[in-house]
C-alpha cells in the first residue's frame, strides 16, 4: 500500500464528520421524486389493463420523469447543507430485554441529501426523461402490444434508482439496489418471446443477486458492529458519525469489521459488472436499446461506483480494500477492452466498452480520486448514452441490423447526418480524444494512479485506453464512413423485436399489429424528430460535461465521498500523463482508420494471418469468444451445481424418503411378518410354543422379580 | 364470545352441508367462511388495547368440560391473532377458488374445508393444552380426506403418508406435553392443570435433562409439521397430490401450526434445552434451506417445485425463531404470514394452470403469458414476492430472520444469542438459490414462445376436455388473487404496524433468554445436568396477571 493511500486513511472520516454534524430537516415535497415514477407506474399499468393502444403511456412517463427532474433541480437550488427527509416508516423495531437493555432496528423510507446525491439524481432523472422521450418514438412499433409494459418498466427503474441514490440508510439503498435489478430483469426480458432475451434477463437477475448477497452481508455486518444502518442523522448516531468519532472498537470487531469493505465491494462488482460478475451486462443487450442506454450504460451500472463513493469511510476499514478495488477495476477495464475490440455487434461493443469504462471508474475510487470517478461517471453517462442511442437509431432504421460489417457510409445517406455526427462526438469522448470530455475525466483517474505510484496499473490503463480508442473508431469508420452500402436486418418490424415466433404460435387471426409501409423492410428509414432531438440534446450535454470538472469536484468534496488529502490535488499529478494519454488516443484512432477505413481488407488479412499461425491462433479466437469466461462459469459452477442438485433430489427420494421414512414405517409390518410363521395352524407347534411361553414366564417371575420389585413399587406407588 | 362463535360457525356450516343439496354446497361454505372472517375481524377490533399487551390474554371461555383441569379456554396474543386472521382470510378464498375445480362429492369437500378451518383457528387460540392438541390432530382428518378423495393420481399414498407421519410425530409431542402436565400435577398434589401459561411457568424451572427430552418430544411433533430437514419428505408428496385449495391450506396454514408450536411451547417452556440445542436446530434449518432450494432447481413439476420451496422457506422461519432475539422472532412470525400469502397464491396459480391443461409438467408448456397475460402478471408478482424482492412482503420477513440470526452471536453485548454471522451467511445463499429456481420456472412457463401441452398452437384446441374455463383468468380467479396481492404490497411497504404489535408478546416470550445464554456461556456456571436451574420467563415480572385473568374467567 502506498504512502498516499495510507495518509488518506482517516481523512475521509474527517469529511464525514463535517457532512454529518450539520444534518438538517429537508423539505417534504422532495418526496415527489419517488411518488412521480410510482404514479407513472400505476397509470401505465392501468393503460395496459384497459388496453389503451396509443402513445399515452410514453407521455405519462416522460411527463412524470420531467417533473421529477424539475423537483430535483428545485432541491438543488434550495440546497444549503446535508438534509434528512423522512417520508414513511418501514422497519421500525424496538425492544427491551428483561435486564433493561434496549435495542432497535430502524430503517425508514427517508432521504439523505448531500451534494453527491444531487449530482447523481440530476443526471439520472435528466437522462431518464430524455431517453424516455427517445423511446416514445423508438418503441412505436409496439404501441399495440408492449408499449405500456415498457414504460411501466422505465418508471419502476426510475423509482428504484431514486431510492438507491436518495436513501438515508443502507436497507433502503438495498431496496433500490434490488429494485433496479428487477427493473433490469423486466426490461431485458421485454421481448419475452425470444428465448435469448428471457435467458439474458434471468442471468442478469441471478448474477446481480450474487452481488446483492455481498451487499446484504455487508449491511448486516455494519448493523452487527455499529448498531445502525443510517448514514447520518440529527442525533449523531448515524454510521458516518460513529466512524468519524472513532467510538467503535476496531479490535473488538476484528474480522467482522474488516470484512465489511470487501462485501460491499462484491455488491458493487455485481451491479457495476466487474470481474468476476460482469458476464450479465453484455447479454443484457437483448433488451430494447433505450434500456441499454439508460440502465446498462448511463445510470444503473454506476450504482456500484455510487455505493463505494458513498461508503468511502467504510471502505477504509481495511487497508487492502481500496487497492483491491483499483486492481479489479483495472483488470476488468483491460479484459473488457480486449473482448470489445473483437466483436462485430455494435451494441455488444458498446456493452463491453461500458464494462471497461466502469473499470476505470473503480480504479478512480480505488486510488482515492472519488472526484475523478464521479467525473468519469458523469461524462460517461452522456457520451455512452449518445453511443447507444445512435446505435439504436441504426438498429431501428435498418430492421435490427447491428453488424458493423454490413453497414457502411452512414454519413452519406440522406437523413442520417445527425446520427453519424452525434456518434462521432460520442466516439471522440469515449476514445479520450484530446480536449473531449472523456479525455479530461479519464485523465483525472490516470494521473492519480501515477500520483499514488502505481505505475503498473497506470500503464495497463494506458494500454487499455489505446485499445478503447481503436475499437471505438473501428465502429465509427466501419459504420459511418466509407462507401455507402448496407444490408437490412432480418426483422420485419423495425428493431430487435422478433415477435414472429410468438405470432406464429399464438395463431392470432388479427392482421399485423402495425402495417408498416411496404418499403420499411427493404429500405432504411432515418430517425425522426424525437430521436434526433434527444440525440442532439444529449450530445450537447456530452460537450458541456467537458467543462463540468470543477462543478463535479464541488459536489464530491461536499459529501461523504470527499477525500481531504493533498494527493487528490493537481500539484501531485505528473504533467506528462495527459500528453501521453492524448497521444495514445490519437494513435488508436489512426490504427482504426488504417484498418477500418483506409484499407479494410488489411484488417481481414491480419486476422486471417493470425488464425493461420498455430502460435497466434488462440488470440483472435479467444477474444472473439470472450475469453471463454461464460463457458468457464458454465462448466466450473453451474454444471457441477446442477449435477449436485440432481444427486440431492435422488438422495431425497430414495435415501431419506424410501430408505428411512418408509423403512421405519415398514418396521411394524416386518415385525409382524417375522412372527407370521408361528401362526402355521399346526397344533403341535402351538403346544410347544405354549409350553415354552409358560416356562419363560415362570423363569421371569422367579429370577427377575426380586430385582424388579422395588422399582415397580416405586413407579406405581408414585402414581398412587 | 366472538372467539367461541368463530369456532362454531364453520362447524355449523359443515353441519348444514350434511343436509343441504349439493348444488348449494359451495355457496353455503362460502357464506359460512365469510361469516367466520367477519367474526375474526370483529374479534380483532375488540381485541383493542390487548394488541400491544405482552400476555397470552384470555379471550374466551367455554365452561363445557371442567374435569381433570381440562378447560375449553381460549387465549390470544398478537401472534395468534395475526395467524387467525391469516386463516380466516384465506379460507373463503380457498373455497371460492375451488368453485370450478371440484366437481364431485361437493358437500363432503366443502364440509371438510369448514371443519379444518375450525381446527386451525382452534390451534391458534387454544389456551388449554388438551384443547390445543385436539385441534392440532383434528386438522389431520379433513386434510386426509381432502387429499385422499380429491387429490391427483398418487393421492392414496400421499394421504396415508401425510397422516401417519404427522400423527406419529404429534403423539410424541403430546407425550412430552403430558409429561410437563404430569410433573406439574405431581408437584401440586395432583391438582391437574392444562393451562398453557401455568405449565409454561412451571416447565421453565425443570432440569436441563428433562428439558432436553421434552425438546426432543416436541420437535417430533412440530418439526415434522414445519417441516424441518430431514423430516420433510411427506410434504412434497402431500402438496403435489392435494387438490389446489388443499395445497394452499397446507402451505399457508398447516405448516404454521408447526412454527406456532415452536413459538408457543418450545421457546418459552424449555429455555435451557433451547439454548443448548438451538445451534443444532439452526443447522438443520440451514441445510433445509439450501438442500430444498437446490432440489427445487431441478424439478419439472411446477407444483413440486413450489412444494419444495416451502421446505426451503420454512427453514428461514425456523432459523429466525432460534435466533432467540426480537429481530429474528419477529421476522419469523412475519415470515409465517408472508409465506402463507405468497406460497398460497403460487399454489392457486399453479392450480389455475392445472385446471386448464391438466398437467404441471414445465417441459410441456411455455410462454403462457401469450395466452394468459393476467395469469402471467400475478405469477410474476407472487414469484417476486417469494424471491424476496424488497418492497414486497417476502423481503421483510426474510431480512429480519437473517439479520436476527446474524446478530445472535454470543459476544453481542446487548442481546446475546447462540447463533451468529456464519449461520446467517450460509443461510443467505438460499436467497440466490431462490432466485434461481423461481426464475427458471418463470422463464420456462411464463416467458418464451407459446407452447401449450399437447397442442400445436391452435387456439384453445389443446386445453383439457371438460374444462369450461376461458384461456385467461376469470373474474372469480382474479378476485381470489387480488386480496393476496394487496396484502403482499401492504406488508412489504408497511410492516411497522405489525412489528409494533408483535413486539410486546415476543419480548415476553424471549424473557430471560439473554441472561440464560450468558449464564450457559460461562463454563464455570454451566449447569452440570440437574444441578443449577435457570429462572424462567415469568420471574420478577408482573406477568402473573395472565394467570390471574385466567382464574377470574374460571370464576365467572
Amino acid at each position: 500500500m502506498t504512502e498516499a493511500v495510507q495518509l488518506s486513511l482517516g481523512s475521509g472520516w474527517l469529511a464525514a464528520v463535517d457532512a454529518a454534524r450539520s444534518v438538517i430537516a429537508g423539505p417534504s415535497w422532495a418526496g415527489w421524486i419517488l411518488w412521480l415514477p410510482l404514479i407513472s407506474l400505476v397509470l401505465c399499468g392501468v393503460c395496459a389493463a384497459l388496453k389503451i393502444h396509443t402513445k399515452l403511456p410514453a407521455w405519462i412517463t416522460v411527463g412524470s420523469l420531467a417533473i421529477s427532474f424539475v423537483v430535483i433541480v428545485a432541491l438543488y437550488m434550495s440546497y444549503r447543507q446535508p438534509m434528512e427527509i423522512p417520508l414513511l416508516d418501514w422497519f421500525n423495531l424496538n425492544w427491551r430485554s428483561n435486564d433493561g437493555q434496549a435495542g432497535s432496528f430502524v430503517a425508514g423510507f427517508a432521504f439523505y441529501v448531500d451534494k453527491l446525491t444531487l449530482l447523481w439524481m440530476l443526471f439520472v432523472t435528466g437522462l431518464g426523461t430524455l431517453i424516455a422521450l427517445y423511446a416514445s418514438e423508438y418503441m412505436e412499433p409496439d404501441v399495440k402490444r408492449g408499449y405500456a409494459r415498457f414504460f411501466a418498466g422505465i418508471s419502476v427503474f426510475l423509482f428504484a434508482m431514486s431510492c438507491l441514490v436518495l436513501a438515508d440508510n443502507l436497507v433502503m439503498l438495498y431496496l433500490g439496489w434490488e429494485g433496479v435489478g428487477f427493473a433490469s430483469y423486466w426490461l431485458i426480458g421485454y421481448y419475452y418471446t425470444r428465448p435469448s432475451a428471457v435467458a439474458a434477463a434471468k442471468k442478469a437477475f441471478i448474477v446481480n443477486r450474487i452481488g446483492d448477497l455481498g451487499l446484504a452481508l455487508g449491511i448486516w455486518l455494519i448493523y452487527y458492529n455499529f448498531g445502525t444502518v443510517e448514514y447520518a442523522n440529527a442525533q449523531g448516531t448515524g454510521l458516518f458519525q460513529i466512524l468519524a468519532s472513532g467510538s467503535y472498537k476496531h479490535e473488538a470487531g476484528g474480522w467482522s469489521i474488516q470484512a465489511i469493505p470487501f462485501l460491499l465491494m462484491l455488491g458493487a462488482f455485481g451491479k457495476s459488472a466487474q470481474i468476476p460478475l460482469y458476464v450479465w451486462l453484455p447479454d443484457a443487450m437483448e433488451g430494447p436499446t433505450p434500456v441499454s442506454a439508460l440502465i446498462h450504460a448511463a445510470t444503473m451500472v454506476t450504482a456500484g461506483v455510487y455505493l463505494l463513493a458513498r461508503m468511502l469511510p467504510v471502505m477504509e476499514l481495511h487497508p487492502a480494500a481500496l487497492p483491491t478495488v483499483a486492481w479489479i477495476g483495472g483488470l476488468t477495464a483491460l479484459l473488457a477492452a480486449t473482448i470489445g475490440m473483437a466483436q462485430y455487434d455494435i451494441k455488444r461493443i458498446w456493452a463491453y466498452s461500458t464494462v471497461s469504462q466502469l473499470g476505470f471508474m473503480f480504479v478512480g475510487v480505488g486510488v482515492l480520486t472519488t472526484y475523478g470517478a464521479a467525473f468519469h461517471v458523469f461524462t460517461h453517462a452522456f457520451f455512452k448514452a449518445v453511443l447507444f442511442l445512435t446505435g439504436g437509431a441504426v438498429m431501428h432504421g435498418f430492421a435490427g441490423q447491428l453488424d458493423i460489417r454490413k453497414i457502411s457510409g452512414l454519413r452519406h445517406m440522406p437523413g442520417w447526418q445527425i446520427t453519424a455526427w452525434t456518434m462521432l462526438v460520442g466516439c471522440l469522448c469515449l476514445a479520450g480524444f484530446p480536449l473531449s470530455s472523456g479525455f479530461f475525466s479519464k485523465d483525472e483517474i490516470l494521473a492519480q494512479v501515477f500520483a499514488v505510484h502505481r505505475p503498473w496499473l497506470g500503464f495497463m490503463l494506458l494500454f487499455t485506453a489505446l485499445l478503447t480508442a481503436y475499437y471505438t473508431f473501428r465502429v465509427w469508420f466501419r459504420v459511418c464512413a466509407g462507401p455507402v452500402s448496407y444490408e437490412m436486418g432480418e426483422e420485419h418490424h423495425g428493431h430487435g423485436d422478433d415477435h414472429h415466433h410468438g405470432k406464429a404460435d399464438t395463431g392470432h387471426k388479427a392482421p399485423p399489429r402495425h402495417a408498416p409501409p411496404a418499403h420499411v423492410a427493404h429500405q432504411p428509414h432515418p430517425p425522426r424528430f424525437a430521436i434526433n432531438f434527444v440525440l442532439v440534446v444529449i450530445t450537447v450535454g456530452a460537450i458541456i460535461s467537458t467543462f463540468s470538472g470543477s462543478w463535479v469536484m464541488d459536489k464530491v468534496s461536499h459529501s461523504s465521498a470527499a477525500v481531504l488529502h493533498a494527493a487528490d490535488s493537481h500539484e501531485h499529478h505528473p504533467g506528462w500523463v495527459p500528453w501521453l494519454a492524448g497521444t495514445i488516443a490519437v494513435a488508436g484512432i489512426v490504427v482504426a482508420w488504417h484498418f477500418h477505413l483506409a484499407s479494410r481488407k488489411s484488417a481481414d488479412a491480419l486476422r486471417a494471418r493470425l488464425l493461420a499461425n498455430p502460435l497466434t491462433r488462440w488470440l483472435p479466437t479467444a477474444m472473439e469468444n470472450k475469453w471463454y469466461v461464460d463457458e468457464f462459469y458454465e462448466w466450473m459452477i453451474v454444471t457441477p451445481l446442477w449435477i449436485f442438485a440432481h444427486a440431492l433430489y435422488l438422495f431425497d427420494r430414495y435415501v431419506i424418503d424410501l430408505l428411512f421414512v418408509d423403512g421405519v414405517a415398514r418396521l411394524p409390518k416386518w415385525m409382524g411378518r417375522s412372527f407370521q410363521p408361528l401362526q402355521n395352524g399346526v397344533l403341535q407347534s402351538y403346544a410347544v410354543l405354549m409350553a415354552g411361553g409358560v416356562g419363560l414366564a415362570i423363569l421371569l417371575v422367579v429370577v427377575l422379580m426380586p430385582h424388579l420389585r422395588p422399582w415397580l413399587i416405586g413407579f406405581f406407588g408414585g402414581g398412587g | 364470545m366472538t372467539a367461541a362463535l368463530l369456532l362454531i360457525v364453520p362447524l355449523l356450516g359443515a353441519a348444514a352441508l350434511v343436509v343441504a343439496p349439493a348444488r348449494h354446497a359451495k355457496w353455503i361454505a362460502l357464506v359460512a367462511s365469510t361469516i367466520a372472517f367477519v367474526l375474526s375481524i370483529i374479534m380483532a377490533v375488540r381485541f383493542g388495547p390487548l394488541w400491544t399487551s405482552r400476555e397470552f390474554n384470555q379471550i374466551g371461555w367455554v365452561g363445557l368440560i371442567d374435569a381433570f383441569g381440562i378447560r375449553l379456554s381460549l387465549g390470544a396474543d398478537s401472534v395468534s391473532m395475526l395467524l387467525v386472521l391469516l386463516t380466516t382470510m384465506l379460507m373463503p378464498l380457498c373455497i371460492w377458488g375451488s368453485f370450478s375445480s371440484i366437481t364431485q362429492r361437493l358437500r363432503e369437500y366443502y364440509g371438510w374445508m369448514l371443519v379444518i378451518e375450525t381446527a386451525m383457528v382452534g390451534v391458534f387460540i387454544a389456551r388449554d393444552l388438551i384443547f390445543f392438541y385436539i385441534c392440532f390432530e383434528l386438522t389431520l382428518v379433513p386434510m386426509f380426506f381432502l387429499i385422499a378423495i380429491y387429490g391427483a393420481e398418487n393421492r392414496a399414498r400421499a394421504a396415508y403418508k401425510f397422516f401417519i407421519y404427522t400423527f406419529t410425530g404429534s403423539l410424541i409431542a403430546l407425550a412430552g406435553l403430558l409429561y410437563i402436565a404430569w410433573q406439574y400435577a405431581k408437584s401440586r398434589g395432583y391438582h391437574w392443570s392444562f393451562d398453557i401459561e401455568t405449565l409454561t411457568t412451571f416447565a421453565t424451572d425443570m432440569s436441563a435433562t428433562e428439558q432436553a427430552w421434552i425438546l426432543l418430544a416436541l420437535l417430533a411433533g412440530f418439526a415434522v409439521k414445519v417441516p424441518l430437514f430431514p423430516l420433510h419428505t411427506w410434504l412434497p408428496l402431500a402438496h403435489t397430490e392435494a387438490p389446489t385449495a388443499g395445497s394452499v391450506v397446507l402451505a399457508a396454514v398447516l405448516l404454521k401450526l408447526g412454527t406456532y408450536g415452536l413459538y408457543r411451547f418450545v421457546i418459552p417452556m424449555i429455555p435451557l434445552a433451547v439454548v443448548e440445542y438451538a445451534p443444532v436446530i439452526a443447522v438443520l434449518a440451514i441445510i433445509g434451506i439450501l438442500y430444498a432450494a437446490l432440489i427445487c432447481w431441478v424439478q419439472n413439476d411446477m407444483k413440486k417445485l413450489v412444494a419444495y420451496s416451502s421446505v426451503s422457506h420454512l427453514g428461514f422461519c425456523v432459523l429466525g425463531l432460534f435466533a432467540l432475539n426480537p429481530l429474528g422472532v419477529q421476522g419469523s412470525v412475519l415470515y409465517m404470514l408472508n409465506h402463507g400469502l405468497s406460497t398460497g397464491a403460487l399454489f392457486f396459480l399453479v392450480g389455475m394452470v392445472y385446471e386448464r391443461y391438466h398437467t404441471r409438467d414445465m417441459d410441456q408448456m411455455g410462454g403462457l403469458c401469450n395466452r394468459m397475460p393476467v395469469w402471467a402478471f400475478f405469477m410474476v408478482f407472487f414469484v417476486l414476492s417469494s424471491v424476496g424482492l424488497p418492497g414486497l412482503n417476502g423481503f421483510v420477513g426474510e431480512f429480519l430472520c437473517l439479520i436476527g440470526a446474524f446478530t445472535a452471536s454470543a459476544d453481542n453485548a446487548s442481546y446475546p444469542g447462540v447463533l451468529g454471522p456464519w449461520y446467517a451467511a450460509v443461510a443467505s445463499v438460499g436467497m440466490i438459490f431462490a432466485a434461481m429456481y423461481l426464475l427458471i420456472m418463470t422463464g420456462k412457463v411464463v416467458w418464451g414462445p407459446l407452447k401449450e401441452p399437447g397442442g400445436h398452437g391452435h387456439a384453445g384446441a389443446s386445453r383439457a376436455h371438460g374444462s369450461t374455463l376461458p384461456a385467461d383468468l376469470t373474474l372469480r380467479e382474479i378476485g381470489v388473487l387480488t386480496p393476496l396481492a394487496i396484502l403482499c404490497i401492504y406488508i412489504g411497504v408497511q410492516p411497522s404496524p405489525i412489528t409494533t404489535v408483535l413486539g410486546p408478546p415476543i419480548d415476553r416470550i424471549l424473557g430471560n433468554y439473554p441472561e440464560t445464554v450468558e449464564r450457559l456461556a460461562q463454563p464455570d456456571l454451566r449447569p452440570e445436568h440437574d444441578v443449577i436451574q435457570v429462572s424462567g420467563i415469568e420471574q420478577g415480572e408482573p406477568a402473573v396477571s395472565g394467570h390471574q385473568h385466567y382464574s377470574g374467567g374460571a370464576d365467572g
